[in-house]
């Protein structure tokens, strides 16, 4: 299951790769946005996480886990 | 709030120390103070104050240091089973990291330190990124390891969890207004996954649950980022997790931020969660089960997040601080099907330097 999902990771990323207009750097202004950034604001994002990993069976996804905590009864 | 003084003191002047350290003529970096309140519907309230510094001594080495506190002044349901009037937690965490480039290759390697009245965790954590296609294709891969020691409260004995945490992301540059990211998570955990304080129905005798003690969860993520004309920013970011205890869940969240003015942006974000619950889970069990729980985190249920942030850049900065310091503003608003609500404020600084 993993071996596939992995894999079906690759093949996506070669065909975006692939598909892809290269964008020069002179034509970022707007990529460079922190709107347009993933986890811009770490310290909000790690907040949710903690606090949501704390009500939902759900988590990860997101980059790797840190922080374990017991606050969950 | 008495008890909350000393976490918040000490966390001003962890802040007070990192903006100290940071006098000297080092290159760019940043300092970030933000301030967390959480309430929800059981009355329980957390204030999470978190500063941090971020540091690039050189162009290729950089370092991070985070120190935090969740202050809890109100106990949950099951404290509150032994303790009437509630009881007072305090969750102290440090978490430090270098970064250094390799060529075109970026290692960021860290540890984080996490204490707390019935709990301690100790992370290492490694990732790798690299750019390909002139910085339009990243690759990313990270691997943590976290070692758990849950106290089994009101007992003193302690027991012991593993968890191994690996990803893979894959981010895309798509055209000059748009940028799409995959990620692959696999987390492994084994040892004591029950919780002490959490009892459930077993033939009309409350008892703690007894859970299996291995768990495989994994979960693929995709978000995508898109620049609108006019200085507005659309966010879409789903997830879809499963694990070995026959949990499935999805997650999506989409937003809008737009620019008013270079100093001001405001945004909106919706996310909706559901969960079905983990094969064992029931209200209440009858005959000899061998796993049972009381946890809420394993039934099925939905959720609802609202969020609205406001973000203020003055060109010239303010307070005194330099330009680029920015002030942000976030709330939240949490509604699930198990008709447990929660509320959150914060508040953010960051300065560059």
């Amino acid at each position: 299951m993993i071996l596939k999902l992995l894999s079906a990771l690759v093949l996506l990323g070669a065909l975006f790769a692939a598909g892809c207009a290269t964008v020069q750097p002179w034509q970022r202004g707007r990529l460079a946005n922190p709107c347009m950034m993933f986890d811009a604001n770490g310290q909000q994002l790690a907040f949710d996480t903690h606090w949501q990993a704390a009500r939902e069976a759900a988590a990860g996804g997101f980059g790797v886990q840190s922080g374990g905590c017991g606050c969950k009864q | 709030m008495k008890g909350l003084r000393a976490p918040i003191l000490l966390t001003i002047v962890a802040c007070a120390g990192l903006v100290f350290v940071t006098r000297p003529d080092w290159a760019q970096n940043a300092v970030e103070f933000s301030f967390h309140a959480f309430q929800d519907s059981r009355g329980v309230t957390v204030l999470a104050p978190v500063g941090s510094l971020d540091k690039d001594f050189t162009d290729r080495t950089g370092l991070r240091l985070k120190f935090g506190v969740d202050a809890i002044a109100a106990a949950s349901d099951s404290c509150a089973r032994c303790h009437p009037s509630g009881r007072g937690m305090q969750h102290n965490y440090f978490d430090a990291g270098i970064r250094h480039k390799f060529g075109d290759l970026k290692v960021d390697a860290g540890a984080e330190i996490s204490r707390e009245n019935f709990y301690s965790s100790d992370t290492g954590m490694i990732s790798l990124s690299r750019d390909f296609n002139k910085g339009n294709t990243t690759i990313a891969g990270g691997y943590s390891f976290q070692y758990n020691q849950p106290k089994l409260h009101p007992s003193d004995n302690v027991a012991t969890q593993w968890s191994h945490d690996m990803y893979a992301s894959l981010t895309q540059t798509l055209s000059k207004t748009t940028i799409l990211q995959v990620t692959y998570d696999y987390n492994r955990v084994t040892g004591y996954q029950n919780s002490p304080f959490l009892r459930t129905h077993v033939n009309d005798i409350m008892m703690l649950g007894n859970v299996p003690d291995l768990r495989n969860r994994q979960a693929l993520a995709v978000r995508i980022r898109q620049a609108l004309p006019g200085e507005t920013y659309l966010e879409a970011d789903y997830r879809h997790y499963s694990d070995s205890w026959s949990i499935g869940s999805n997650a999506i969240s989409v937003g809008a931020s737009h620019y008013f003015g270079p100093a001001l942006l405001l945004g909106f974000d919706y996310r909706k969660y559901t969960q079905t619950g983990a094969f064992f889970w029931q209200p209440f069990y009858t005959g000899s089960p061998l796993y049972y729980t009381g946890d809420f985190r394993l039934q099925p249920f939905d959720s609802g997040l609202y969020s609205g942030k406001m973000v203020i850049t003055p060109e010239l900065g303010f307070w005194g601080m330099p330009k680029g310091t920015s002030l942000s503003l976030q709330y939240e608003r949490y509604l699930a099907t198990t008709n447990f609500q929660a509320a959150t404020f914060s508040l953010g600084v960051k300065v560059p330097w």
